[in-house]
Order: C-alpha cells, then structure tokens, then sequence
C-alpha cells in the first residue's frame, strides 16, 4: 500500500502551481494591492483637497484656534472666549455637561417608566404606555421645539420674583435653581472621603466575614456608609490639616516641566514598540497548539506586521511629522499640576461645598438671570427635557424587555423555594434582566449624546453650534469637521467602554 | 361525590395500621382559568410519608393541583391545608408553606447564573438565614445524595438534563421540606436520563418523604407509589392502591386509559 502511493504522493508535491494560481501568492498580492489602493486614494483625496483649497484661496490649517475670534456665546464656563480653541472648549464642555446629566435622568425615568409598564397597577402600567407610545413616536426634533415654545410662552422674568421667592425662577428665560458647587476645601475634602472609603471597606470586609461565619445580620453596607460619612463630617472642618498637599504637587510640576521633550519622545516610542511587542506576542501565544507549536495564517501574519507598521508610525509622528507634541505633552502635565496645587494651596480653609441661591440682574433693556444660581436656559432646558424625555422612552421598553425576557419558570422557581419578592428580584430576575439590558442601554447613550447636537436648532451653544458660528467667521470647514468628528468618536468610544467594563463585569459575575 | 369518598377511604384503610397525620388536606378545591374550570371540587387526604401518583391525560389539571398546594397557582375556592397550615391570604402561612413544600418542575428552572452550589444554597441562605459555610457543607452532602458530588462548582448550562433535574431535587431538599411535589419531572428528559432521576426519587421515598408526583412513568408509579389518583377534566375519577389501580380499575374511564398507554 504505501509503497505505490509514496512515489505519487512525491510527485504531487513537487508540482507547483503558477504563481497566479497559488493560493498563497494570490492572497498577499491581493491584500496588497488592496493596501496600496486605500493609500493612494488617501494621498489623492488630501492632495486635492489641498490644491482645490489653495485655489479657491483658502487656507488650511488649524491656526485659527489660537485667534481670537470675538464671538460671544449664549452660556458656558466662557461666554467672552479669548481664543478659538477656547470657544470649542466651551462648546464640548457645554455638550459633555448635557449628555452626562442627560444619560442620568433618562436612565432613572427610563427604569421607573420600564417598571411601571409591566406594573399589576392599571393606571400606572396605562400612564407609562401612554407616555412610551407619544414620545416614541414624535420626532426629536419636534419635541425640542415644542419645549423651546412652551418656555417661550412663560411670563417674563422679574426682578426679585419667582414660583418660589428667591429660591426657583421660572420664566421664558428658562429655569434657574439654587447652585451647589465644590467650595475652597473641595479637593482637600475629598482626601478625607477617600481615607474614610478605604477604612470603611476594610470594616466592611470584616463585618461580612463575621456575616458569613455566624449568620447574623451584619449590615457591611451601612458600615461602610457610616465609616464614610464619619470622615466626610470629621473632614468638614479638619480639611485645612491636608493643606501641605499643595507644595507637594507644586514641586511635582517643577518636576514634570523640567522633564527633556527628548525624553517624552523615546518614552512614547518605546512605549509604542512594547505595546506592538505586547500584542504580537499574546498574539502567537494564542495560536500556539497544545505541542508549542504556532500555527499562523497568511492574515495572521499580516496582522502582526500592520501591529509593528502602526509602532513606526507612531515613532516617525513623534520625531519628524509633530515633534512639537513632546513639548506639549510636558506643558500640559505641568499645568495639570499647577491647577492641582492650586485646588490644594495653603490659603483655602472655606467649606468643602459651597451654594448660592439664583439671582436676577438688569443688565440690559430686560431682567435676566445672574451668575449665581444654576440656569437653565431656554435653549438648554429644550435640548435636555428633550433628550432625556425621548432616550427615556426607548430605555423605559428596553428594561421592560430585559425583565420580560427571563422566563416564568424563574420567578416560579424562586417562589417555590420560598424567596420573597424583594430577594427574588435582586438575586435571580435582576441579574439576568441586566446581561440582557446591558448592550442596547448602551447604545441609547450614545444615541442621546449624538442627540445633543439637535442643539443648534435652538441655540445652545454645544461643540456643534460653536463650530457652526466659527466656521461661518474663519471657513475653515475641514478643520472643523475634523474636530467635531474626533470629539463624537472620542464620546461613543468613552461610553462604549464603559459599558463594556460593566457588561464583562456581570459576565464573569454569572458565568 | 364518589372520587372523594374513594379518596378517603384508600387514606383510611392505607394510614390504618401506623396512625399516620395528615400531610396535606384538600377540600372542595376549585380553580377556574377565566371560563375553562381546571379543578372542580379536588378533594383528597395525603397522610405523612405516603407517596401518591397523579396520572391523567393532559389538560386534567394534575399540574394546576399540585401547583396549588404551593400557592404558585391560587385556588378561588375549597380549603388546602399543608401540615396544619391553611392556605388563606396571609402572607405568612404562604412563605411558611413554601418553605415546607418543595418543587421540581418539567423544565428544571434552575438559576442559570448561579452555580449548581449557589442554586442549592440561595434559598437557605437567604430565606433560613443559615451562614454561607453550613449551607454549603449541607449542599454538598444533597449532592452527594443525588449522585453528583463532583458537578458542585459547574453552571447548569454545562450539566445534562438528567443533572440538572438532580440538581432541582437537590435544591428542592435544601430547605428540609416535609412535601416533595414533582411535577413531570422525567419529561423533558432523554430516555436514558429518565432512569437517574427516577432512581434517587426512589430513594427519596423509600427514606420516608412524603411525595406527590404528577408523571407518565407508569412503572415508577407501579413500583414506588402507595396511591395512584386518576384525574379527568378537573376532576378525581378514581384512586386507589397500583395493584387494584392497574390490574382492576373501576370506573370505564380509566380503563379507556389504561388501554391507551399500557
């Protein structure tokens, strides 16, 4: 038998294919070419963007963010920007501010109302229905205006009034509430709480090993509360003790300043090469069979080699095409911790958290509110009851649809073994609503901070409304866009990962 | 009107030797499903230790029955009283209740992202307040009973069905019930899982369980029950000892199934 097939066997091998015909060569040709088509579009689409820009006479190029560009916006940390990179800052940190609080608010009423639909209460289970179905089916855009015309139809604002004397100001100028905000002692404080949270999981951890050796009720969580709560009412006053802590932080940004930007350019070099060395690594190693053998791909291979590519590519940015980052990278850390010093410095012995009640002023031809309380206005008001009436409809169905989803034969198993409603719910539906709730929740943040750009419809002024207004004064669309872009993409990938921590989280917790 | 006094005196002449409690009392127990009425006046005695076979075609409401005796369906009228404890309103004699009566059910219901010890100590932890270290100690002997000491740290997912429903026993024994009640038990089981399942019911009942099983295995009726209770249409048709149930039945109905699945 093996005698008469060997020799064919042998023959057959020793035949090889035309080079056309050989899988192997076929398949890196192909991913090359295709490689080499991507760049070349890449690098004609540049340069003729450029040349069509240069002809039309206008610049490209992103000076224009450190110009003054005389714009007054409606609201923000900065109404009077000095500089166009200023004015976008506001603008994200307007955008930041609408979607974080959006995604709270939404979250809670979406819960309650996901709840209430599947509620054994006829009025209540009716009301969220009726809720779901309206706003589901209105567009966004809709519900903003109608908001932004029901604050509009709101009495002027008075001076000296309010629905509630000095405290709540209701007007077409919008909302505005008392402020609360982080006082001189703030960041001191927290040192404090974080001392507290550290001792308070310490007893914590101790109070529920006694749980589980006696049985008894030990209450760890109120302990850990309490153990917090104590430091944080201790540190009120004793905060100013933790004043030292500004020097030290001015020293290290000495430090950091003082830090050569050859030295940040090898580190993030050697940093770029370890990680491409990290994952190529891991990656035969989890193509290693059980002998010790790495069994690779043509794709794998490919990849490894795109991994060291983009470790280059990173170097070649860092020391020919923007060598100033290095400098940039050192300026920035040292006034990071310059700011920090200062939060810390010696002179602030004022409590940790500090409030002021809603003022009007009459600056103008017509009352408006002051600096003092926290305003809500118009504009604002109508992106954010917008949003968060709206991402709240769909949460409110996707939380009913994770409790729906785990099957009867659950609850009923829970009860035949005597659990109550409350354990029940939190040992056994909860945990396999949330695995299913989890991603689509996810999604829906990213929907309502995509959603905030609906702002500029009226006149908030978010990243994309003050990208408008620059582009209008500099054209300087490219550019713009570019920011915009980076700013949504770094927002969605932000929350992405943060629900993913969660969702692997409650994996390994079940699974 | 017959059934019921067939019912008694099979418990009367069974429980007359040993004096024997009773376990659960039903009388006069009537449950509608909207128009469709699933029980019609069930009353039946099952004294301490004794294990009773519920058999019936499908639709006669074997399952809504024992699903009663712990409240997972409400009865609208008649008494069912467990241990001396009626079923009424009260919150408190339904948690009591439940935590004397154990469950199995067809399709195991076990909690897929516990492990087979979380699914076995999550009741007597949270619900007997036991510590954790007794509860488990205690969960590994149950599965040591049920023959599947080595599966402790698994998830269901990753157990067969056969497994899995030794598991729901296991979880059923955890709370030290004085009532197992099985409902189908073998039936969404491959026919050679079925043998595993039945056998550590069998030693269940042979150690002294009181049981009531609504199933189709005809032989682990033959073989283990001291009554078998004939349903139909809501209704007990006729019950009696296996030997006169299966060799000579009274009543036509039953004959008729008898004749289908024997």
């Amino acid at each position: 038998m093996s005698d008469s097939s060997s020799p064919t066997l042998a023959a057959t091998q020793s035949q090889r294919p035309p080079f056309y015909r050989d899988a192997v060569v076929v398949k890196w040709l192909t991913q090359v070419a295709t490689l080499l088509l991507v760049l070349a579009a890449l690098f004609f689409l540049t340069t003729r963007a450029g040349q069509e820009l240069a002809a039309k006479n206008i610049s490209t190029g992103y000076e224009f963010l450190g110009v003054n560009p005389g714009l007054d916006l409606s609201e923000g940390i900065d109404t009077d920007p000095a500089t166009g990179g200023r004015a976008l800052w506001v603008g994200m940190v307007n955008t930041i501010r609408l979607a974080i609080a959006g995604i709270m608010a939404a979250t809670a009423l979406g819960v309650i109302v996901g709840v209430g639909r599947l509620s054994g209460n006829w009025i209540v289970s009716k009301l969220s229905s009726l809720y779901i179905e309206l706003v589901r089916n209105v567009p966004l855009l809709v519900q903003i205006f109608l908001i932004f015309a029901v604050i509009a139809a709101l009495p002027r604002a008075v001076e000296d009034q309010g629905p509630i004397h000095g405290w709540i100001h209701l007007s077409n100028k919008g909302l505005s509430v008392p402020r609360v905000f982080p006082g001189d002692g703030f960041y001191q404080w927290l040192v404090f709480l974080g001392i507290g949270a550290v001792v308070g999981r310490y007893v914590a951890r101790r109070r529920r090993r006694s749980q589980e050796l006696t049985g008894r009720d030990a209450y760890p969580v109120l302990w850990l509360l309490a153990v917090v709560a104590a430091f944080g009412m201790a540190g009120w006053w004793l905060h100013p003790v933790f004043g030292w802590l500004g020097p030290v932080f001015a020293v290290v940004a000495d430090a950091v300043g003082a830090v050569p930007p050859g030295a940040v350019q090898a580190a993030i070099s050697l940093g770029a090469l370890a990680a491409a060395g990290w994952w190529i690594k891991r990656f035969v190693d989890s193509h290693r069979t059980p002998a010790g053998l790495a069994k690779l791909t043509d794709d794998d291979y490919f990849r490894m080699i795109f991994a060291g590519v983009g470790a280059g590519l990173v170097i070649v940015t860092v020391f020919v095409v923007w060598p100033g980052l290095a400098s940039w990278v050192v300026n920035s850390g040292r006034d990071l911790f310059e700011v920090v010093s200062d939060k810390f410095g010696n002179g602030r012995s004022g409590p940790p958290i500090d409030g002021h009640r809603p003022d009007i002023q009459k600056l103008g031809n017509f009352p408006n509110y002051g600096p003092a309380g926290l305003n809500f206005t118009q504009g604002m008001a109508a992106v954010y009851f917008g949003v968060v009436l709206y991402t709240a409809a769909f949460i409110a169905e996707i939380v009913r649809g994770g409790i729906l989803a785990v099957p009867r034969g659950q609850t009923e198993a829970a009860q035949a073994v005597g659990l109550r409603r409350v354990t029940m719910l939190r040992r056994v539906i909860l945990p396999q609503a949330f695995r299913i709730i989890m991603p689509p929740l996810g999604n829906q943040y990213l929907n309502l901070t995509k959603n905030t750009s609906l702002a500029i419809a009226v006149g908030y002024s978010d990243l994309v409304q003050v990208g408008q207004t620059l582009f209008s004064q500099t054209g300087k669309s490219i550019e713009i866009f570019s920011i915009w872009m980076l700013f949504y993409l770094a927002c969605s990938l932000s929350i992405s990962a943060i629900v993913n921590f969660f969702n692997v989280r409650l994996r390994l917790v079940e699974r | 009107m017959t059934a019921a006094d067939t019912a008694g005196g099979a418990a009367g002449a069974d429980t007359g030797a040993h004096a024997r409690a009773d376990m659960i009392v039903c009388e006069g127990v009537s449950k509608w499903f909207g128009d469709f009425q699933a029980l019609d006046g069930i009353t039946a005695t099952i004294a301490e230790r004794e294990v009773v076979v519920v058999l019936g075609p499908s639709g006669s409401g074997k399952s809504t029955w024992i699903r009663c005796i712990n409240h997972l369906e409400h009865h609208q009228e008649g008494r069912i009283v467990v241990d001396g404890v009626e079923l009424t309103n009260d919150l408190r004699n339904i948690e009591q209740i439940r935590s004397e009566v154990g469950m199995v059910f067809q399709q195991f219901n076990l909690f897929p992202h516990l492990t087979v010890l979380g699914n076995i100590t999550l009741a007597p932890i949270w619900v007997r307040k036991k510590p954790r270290r007794e509860a488990e100690a205690a969960a590994r002997a149950l599965l040591e009973r049920v023959g599947i000491p080595e599966q402790a740290e698994k998830y269901p997912g990753q157990l067969s069905g056969g497994q899995q429903q030794r598991v729901a026993i296991a979880r059923a024994l955890a709370m030290d019930p004085r009532v197992m009640l099985f409902d189908e038990p073998t039936s969404a089981l491959d026919p050679e899982m079925i043998k595993e399942v039945l056998d550590v019911m069998k030693g269940l009942a042979r150690s002294g369980m009181t049981m009531m099983v609504v199933t189709h295995e005809m032989g682990f009726a033959r073989e283990v029950a001291d009554r078998v209770v004939f349903m139909e249409e809501g209704q007990i048709v006729e019950t009696g000892t296996p030997e006169h149930f299966f060799t000579s039945p009274a009543e036509d109905r039953t004959k008729q199934f008898l004749s289908q699945i024997l």
